[in-house]
């Protein structure tokens, strides 16, 4: 990110020397390492850091162009410093837990809706107190004391292939579990915290016997044993090895941006029966120790901002967490209207663990 | 040897301060600066993450566990053990092939061969596992249908292929020294008692370079053991994956470290009948068979096919991999500069191969000549390469907080030393995961040395320490290099206690290539993936000059 200046109540524990100091205020981590060594030789301590000198700590999910942008247009904006640590899933809650005196997190941001559930859970999140984070995001897309707020959702969807497939036997997730589609169904496994979320959901809409039921019906039906990612279940449709995909929507649209002659022929169904399309919700909320929890509301402020939101659509295919935003997207533009189902997050997350359980009874690889 | 008379169990090391056999050995260092002493205190300082696993899985309850063992514990452990004999045994057939070949035989292009066989090393599973993926399965290059000639790469054989042909550098470099430091003479003295060439090869030559062999498919099962990336990506459900779910999906980190156990005691297990199966052979070599012998010529169809053979495991475990990303990284414009992270992994590898020498050489004195409580912390160290890389950050990330905390308390100083987020943390965590590969070259060439040298040179007025400086480092200086420049080359492609544990403003290689692929964009991580290869084949190719003259 920006430059950061060498802090001078530091520079008393390493040994001068012109080139070296340059070296080191140049590059922040190997400042930190021959300080560390320093420490741990000389026994010194180093000065506090200056919990007011506008720089942002971010521990974040999300390594996509959309977000290094926004960190970008954020720094110019306000000429804070935006640091990031970038870690996946739950690695990143135990990185803040570790960190929670050392370098406490001014904000999280998870891509998992039940993950930011376990955040909350525990006790990551401190309340937020913002009137227009509250008029800019639905019920269902924020924390009800503001622990948390939505940034982006993703649609679970199917993609298919549209001369083998009728778009009418895709209207319900159930669907995947007809016999007529033995052996034609291509998802990822079901460690994929996507597939979890989604059957999640599905207890909670269905009870735990029917999604249990539907999982052993998907996984009686799978094509090939799981493998890769959602991309690679598109590819398999195009290839014919199987005719419907369980899949995020942003894959099949950044394919149809990027490279349109992979999908040829095939097309997109968003579930309509029951609660409709069920949508997963990467989301952002101010660290409970946070040191600078002002300028970590602005930040959440400005990704809620029209300006912030429409990054999401236009560099990650991802659909805005505030509705009235436009975008250019050709390919979001061609999806058909659908409805997002509404469930809130607490739902998911606590019924992940059991979805874990129904795949694993399942052999749902 | 030292007064300690009892030596501890593996369970009863975690409360150190104030046991009876602590304050023995400490009274021992009073006494004596032997190396083995030293090597058994580094070697438990850095088997401590493992201790923290332990405690963490005896706190749990056996919830996860019992739901487990009903559902899929059987296919975790089947698909697991299928791994480890595949892989290990495809890169023992490769790697003792290779080096057959190269030193047994006089054939054109033998040399650059010799030399050029041990780069798939430089590969990451990971990477090869997206490029032969994006290659085989549908739209890749080489996809010719769901029954075509050409099989999907993935599922337990494709993952087995993948780690046979990225690892099986290991066995060869092994291998390759041992056919070179036992020589001919044996082969050719049984050759001449009217031995056939298989009726050697069975009978003389393998049983000579079983234990590098054994000890370089060890390495090869314990890595493909303990890998995530590879195995989740291609569908395979070894135990690792189930240890990496107990955590992500069901938010225990104590159920995974209760699988990690299990995993780490099936491999001590394994590595205990290895050794048994080594039995009480020492291989001290023969100083006089070091002399350069005469390979066999060939030419003709057998030198294709020795040239073929040869090549094989280059093209498939390399050149294929590596050119699919080079195509797509031509093709693609990078979306951020990759020279940040480059300098991140030079550091970090620089200061881990350093590191590496030194636990290396003092661990291997704390198994030559060091007390029996010095080899069980040993071998719990190298034990270590077994656990996940991801269940290992966590059980160091568990273990800094601790020291943090005690040092808070006793320091009065809350200084952010070592929690996550130090250099040194980092640092620490890739030494207890690597040790086992630093330690086995560093045991190798100490094994080597006659122990009569050391009689000599303390009959001659040596104190242990000159011993050390001036008889076993000149002697053993290669096997030291080759453990430095293996552990630098692991810690390039090392990812998730990168991930883990880096400072927000590191970057690496691996880190950036790893990004971009799991967010399935794998062109954008073609180029932080071949900068990646580019630094790691020129430190592979280094080994090479480490052989044995």
């Amino acid at each position: 990110m920006a430059d950061r200046q060498l802090q001078a109540g530091q520079a008393t524990c390493v040994p001068s020397g012109k080139g070296f100091a340059e070296r080191l205020s140049a590059t922040p981590w190997l400042r930190r390492a021959v300080l560390s060594f320093g420490l741990v030789l000389a026994a010194c301590s180093p000065a506090e850091q200056d919990p007011s000198d506008g720089t942002l700590t971010i521990y974040t999910s999300r390594h996509y162009d959309s977000d290094y942008a926004l960190y970008e247009a954020f720094e110019q904006a306000t000429g804070a410093t935006v640091e990031v640590v970038e870690a996946d899933g739950d690695l990143l809650i135990e990185r803040v837990k570790a960190d929670a005196t050392s370098n406490p997190p001014d904000v999280i941001v998870t891509v998992d809706v039940g993950r930011l559930w376990h955040a909350d859970q525990e006790g990551l999140f401190q309340p937020t107190d913002s009137a227009l984070l509250v008029e800019r995001l639905p019920a269902s897309l924020r924390h009800p004391e503001g622990h948390w707020f939505g940034l982006t959702q993703r649609a679970r969807v199917m993609v298919y292939a549209e001369d083998r497939v009728d778009a009418a036997e895709l209207d319900d997730y159930a669907n995947l579990a007809d016999q007529a589609f033995e052996g034609h169904i291509c998802a990822r496994s079901s460690g994929s915290i996507y597939n979890i979320s989604l059957l999640a959901s599905l207890i909670a809409h269905w009870g735990e016997e029917r999604a249990s039921t539907w999982a052993s019906g998907v996984a009686s039906n799978l094509a090939r044993p799981p493998q890769g990612g959602d991309t690679d279940q598109i590819r398999a449709v195009a290839a014919g090895e199987c005719d419907v995909a369980l899949v995020n929507h942003y894959y099949f649209a950044r394919l149809l941006r990027e490279e349109p002659a992979a999908v040829e022929g095939l097309a997109i169904a968003f579930p309509s029966a029951g609660a409709g399309t069920h949508m997963n919700t990467s989301g952002a909320g101010v660290g409970a120790n946070a040191r600078n929890p002002d300028l970590a509301r602005q930040f959440i402020e400005f990704a809620l901002s029209d300006e912030g939101q429409r990054l999401f659509p236009e560099l990650t295919n991802e659909f805005p967490a505030v509705a009235s935003v436009t975008y250019d997207n050709a390919a979001l533009a061609s999806f058909p209207d659908f409805i997002r189902d509404p469930l809130p997050a607490e739902q998911i997350g606590a019924n992940q663990e059991l979805a874990q359980r129904l795949f694993d009874r399942a052999g749902w690889p | 040897m030292t007064p300690m008379a009892q030596p501890q169990g593996v369970g009863t090391d975690a409360p150190p301060a104030g046991t009876s056999a602590w304050m023995r050995l400490a009274r021992t260092m009073g006494r004596r600066s032997d190396p083995a002493i030293v090597g058994t205190l580094i070697a438990l300082v850095f088997a401590a993450p493992i201790i923290a696993l332990l405690v963490l899985a005896f706190t749990g309850d056996a919830d996860y566990l019992e739901h487990i063992a009903a559902t899929r514990l059987a296919g975790f452990a089947t698909s697991s053990a299928g791994l480890a004999i595949l892989s290990g045994g495809l890169a023992a057939l490769v790697g003792t092939g290779g080096a057959w070949l190269v030193t047994q035989y006089e054939f054109a292009g033998r040399s650059i061969l010799s030399w050029l066989l041990l780069l798939p090393l430089a590969v990451p599973g990971y990477v090869a596992a997206y490029s032969w993926y994006d290659l085989t399965a549908p739209g890749g290059h080489f996809y010719t249908g769901p029954d075509g000639p050409v099989p999907t790469i993935s599922g337990l054989w494709g993952a087995s292929a993948i780690f046979g042909l990225t690892l099986y550098p290991y066995v060869y470099l092994l291998a390759r020294n041992a056919f070179e430091a036992h020589g001919r003479a044996s082969w050719d003295m049984a050759r001449c008692l009217g031995a056939g060439p298989l009726a050697a090869l069975r009978r003389v030559a393998l049983p000579l370079v079983w234990p590098a062999v054994a000890a370089g498919s060890a390495l090869v099962a314990m890595e493909a053991l303990a890998d995530y990336g590879v195995t989740d990506f291609l569908g395979v459900g070894t135990l690792t994956v189930g240890i990496v779910r107990a955590w992500s999906s069901f938010g225990d980190p104590q159920a995974a470290a209760q699988l990690a156990v299990m995993l780490l005691f099936a491999t001590l297990l394994a590595l205990g009948i290895e050794r048994m199966a080594r039995g009480r052979r020492q291989f001290a070599e023969n100083p006089g068979s070091r002399r350069a012998h005469a390979r066999t010529p060939i030419n003709g169809w057998r030198a294709l096919v020795a040239q073929t053979a040869c090549l094989m495991p280059l093209t498939l475990g390399l050149i294929i991999p590596a050119g699919n990303l080079a195509l797509m990284a031509i093709e693609t414009q990078p979306a951020r500069p990759v020279m940040p992270a480059l300098q991140g992994t030079l550091f970090l590898a620089l200061a881990s191969a350093g590191l590496a020498l030194l636990i290396g050489t003092v661990s291997a004195y704390a198994l030559r000549a060091g007390p029996r409580f010095g080899r069980m912390a040993v071998r719990l160290l190298q034990a270590g390469y077994a656990v996940p890389g991801a269940v290992a950050a966590i059980a160091i990330l568990a273990l800094l907080v601790l020291v943090q905390d005690a040092l808070g308390t006793f320091g009065g100083s809350s200084a952010p030393l070592i929690t996550g987020g130090s250099i040194l943390a980092l640092l620490f965590a890739y030494q207890s995961r690597f040790a086992a590969v630093a330690i086995l070259p560093c045991e190798n060439a100490l094994l080597k040395i006659r122990r009569e040298l050391d009689e000599a040179a303390r009959m001659l007025g040596s104190s242990p320490a000159g011993v050390m400086r001036r008889v076993h480092l000149p002697l053993a200086a290669r096997g030291l290099a080759t453990a430095a420049l293996l552990v630098g080359v692991e810690v390039m492609k090392e990812l998730p206690a990168t991930m883990i544990l880096r400072p927000f403003d590191l970057e690496t290689l691996a880190v950036t290539a790893h990004n971009y692929a799991s967010d399935e964009r794998l062109a954008q991580a073609a180029l932080p993936a071949l900068v990646l290869l580019t630094i790691c084949i020129p430190a592979t190719a280094m080994l090479n000059l480490l052989r044995v003259r």
